[in-house]
């Protein structure tokens, strides 16, 4: 019943904020790489230093990095497109 | 043993400089990463002090990048305790990009229940030098499992979703018949099934805002876990867990605040087991074997003053807990307080000073529990 509970508020959660504005969808879609770089590597750990690593070995690190933080195909090429545009 | 993992590592080390001279990103790469730390740490057990400086750990992991969908990646951990170099081979899974909401995985794998062994345990990314109560050794929660899996995450309408399902051996119930004090616990990292079930579990994320900076998930894994042609054969096990996420660099507070939590619950059926009753015989006993555990943790890091020396200090603290079922050998009531003072030296590499008090009853050997741990560690990523 708990478990219930918290699983309707979480819906609720969800319903209400995929139904607020439909400009937030574009938004997201629009950011740019070094933005999205800077939001998600620090849900887990420091943003790394684009020169730290060359084209190729952020090409691995890419798809090592996409199923471990969870990016989404979009979020994955902008972030590594970046990192390697800038290292 | 010693030699067969030193010639693979010069092996792969070679490899490397050969990898890395091909200037073709879609054909193979191959490159090691991983983390390492070393550490020193004072311990006071109800009065009993020791102190040593400890060789810690060095975890690399092995990436293979065989097409732009094709990854194969590995990590082992090597640390030395007890006089005694220790391997494990934490996961070890290729893994393959269907499309780009969909990819599975098979082999062995960190599973997602919760976020913090999947993403948080690494030393060089844990912000204290020590894991929360319920994780690790003696813990209540999954770390790794052999099997396959099927994950990915998308946007809907600038909120974000990830997901996963996977199914694995599953967790294998101890029943006692050769540790009598650890009847009812559950043994999770199994690389070959007990039983002909197979377990089944996942983990729904969900990011609300458009900054990423917020994330709530639900993890589950159920399984039967008693051995096949035993009087356990039919003990299931409900796992679940909460877990919630919020990092942001907040202005007027002049830094980044990471604020991390995860519950965990584990509801294993009632079964009847068996004890020593001191005169050669055996004792029936049950009990309603249901454990949870708790962690919640904040660091702040004023990363926004103009001072370079104070921009990298890290404040964190953490309070976690662990309730084990009553009436069980292992029965315990335990809870823990970490501060935590880092300083980082790179985005990588971090030198944290820690103090951590553990209180509560139960545990192994079982009274009171009072624990005193301090430590110095030295992180980093590779």
């Amino acid at each position: 019943m708990k478990t219930l509970k918290i699983v309707a508020i979480i819906s609720l959660i969800i319903m209400w904020t995929t139904s607020c504005s439909p400009e937030r969808a574009s938004l997201v879609q629009a950011k740019p790489g070094v933005q999205l770089w800077g939001e998600n590597c620090m849900r887990c750990h420091n943003t790394p230093s684009p020169a730290d690593f060359n084209d190729l070995e952020w090409t691995t690190i890419e798809m090592h990095m996409r199923v471990r933080a969870n990016l989404t195909a979009n979020e994955s090429k902008k972030v590594f497109d970046f990192l390697k545009s800038a290292n | 043993m010693k030699k067969i993992i030193t010639s693979l590592i010069m092996l792969v080390f070679v490899g490397n400089i050969y990898a890395q001279q091909d200037t073709n990103s879609n054909t193979t790469q191959f490159m090691i990463r991983g983390y390492g730390s070393a550490s020193y740490t004072s311990l006071n057990d109800e009065g009993t002090k020791e102190s040593s400086f400890n060789t810690g750990s060095f975890a690399p992991i092995f990436l293979f990048k065989m097409s732009s969908k094709l990854l194969f990646e590995a990590e082992m951990e090597f640390a030395y305790e007890n006089g005694e170099l220790e391997t494990v081979l934490e996961y070890a899974n290729v893994m393959y990009t269907l499309n780009d909401y969909m990819t599975v995985r098979a082999g062995k794998f960190l599973l997602p229940f919760g976020t913090f062994v999947e993403r948080l345990h690494p030393s060089w990314i844990n912000k204290l030098s020590t894991m929360p109560l319920g994780f690790g050794h003696d813990g209540i929660t999954p770390s790794s499992g052999i099997g396959i899996e099927l994950r990915g995450a998308f946007t809907i309408s600038g909120s974000k979703f990830n997901y996963s399902f996977y199914s694995t051996n599953g967790p294998t119930l101890n029943d006692g018949s050769e540790e009598p004090d650890e009847a009812g616990i559950l043994h999770f990292d199994n690389y070959e099934d007990n039983n002909k079930n197979k377990s089944f579990g996942g983990r729904i994320g969900f990011l609300p805002f458009t900054d990423s900076s917020t994330e709530i998930g639900f993890s589950f894994l159920n399984s039967k876990v008693g051995n096949t042609e035993s009087m356990y054969e039919d003990v299931k096990s409900k796992l679940f867990a909460y877990d919630f996420s919020f990092i942001k660099k907040i202005n007027p507070l002049g830094g980044i605040v990471d604020i991390k939590a995860q519950f965990n619950k584990s509801i294993v059926d009632d079964a009847e087991y068996f004890e020593p009753d001191g005169n050669g015989g055996f004792e029936e006993y049950t009990f309603e074997n249901t454990s949870d555990s708790f962690y919640t943790q904040i660091s702040y890091r004023p990363s926004m003053s103009e001072s370079n020396f104070i921009k990298n200090l890290e404040f964190v603290g953490r309070y976690s807990e662990l309730n084990t079922p009553e009436g069980a050998e292992w029965e315990s009531s335990i809870n823990q307080k970490t501060f935590g003072l880092n300083y980082w030296l790179s985005w990588r590499s971090a030198l944290k000073i820690n103090y951590q008090v553990t209180d509560g009853i139960g545990g192994h050997g079982g009274g009171l529990v009072d624990k005193k741990l301090f430590t110095i560690q030295w992180a980093f990523g590779l």
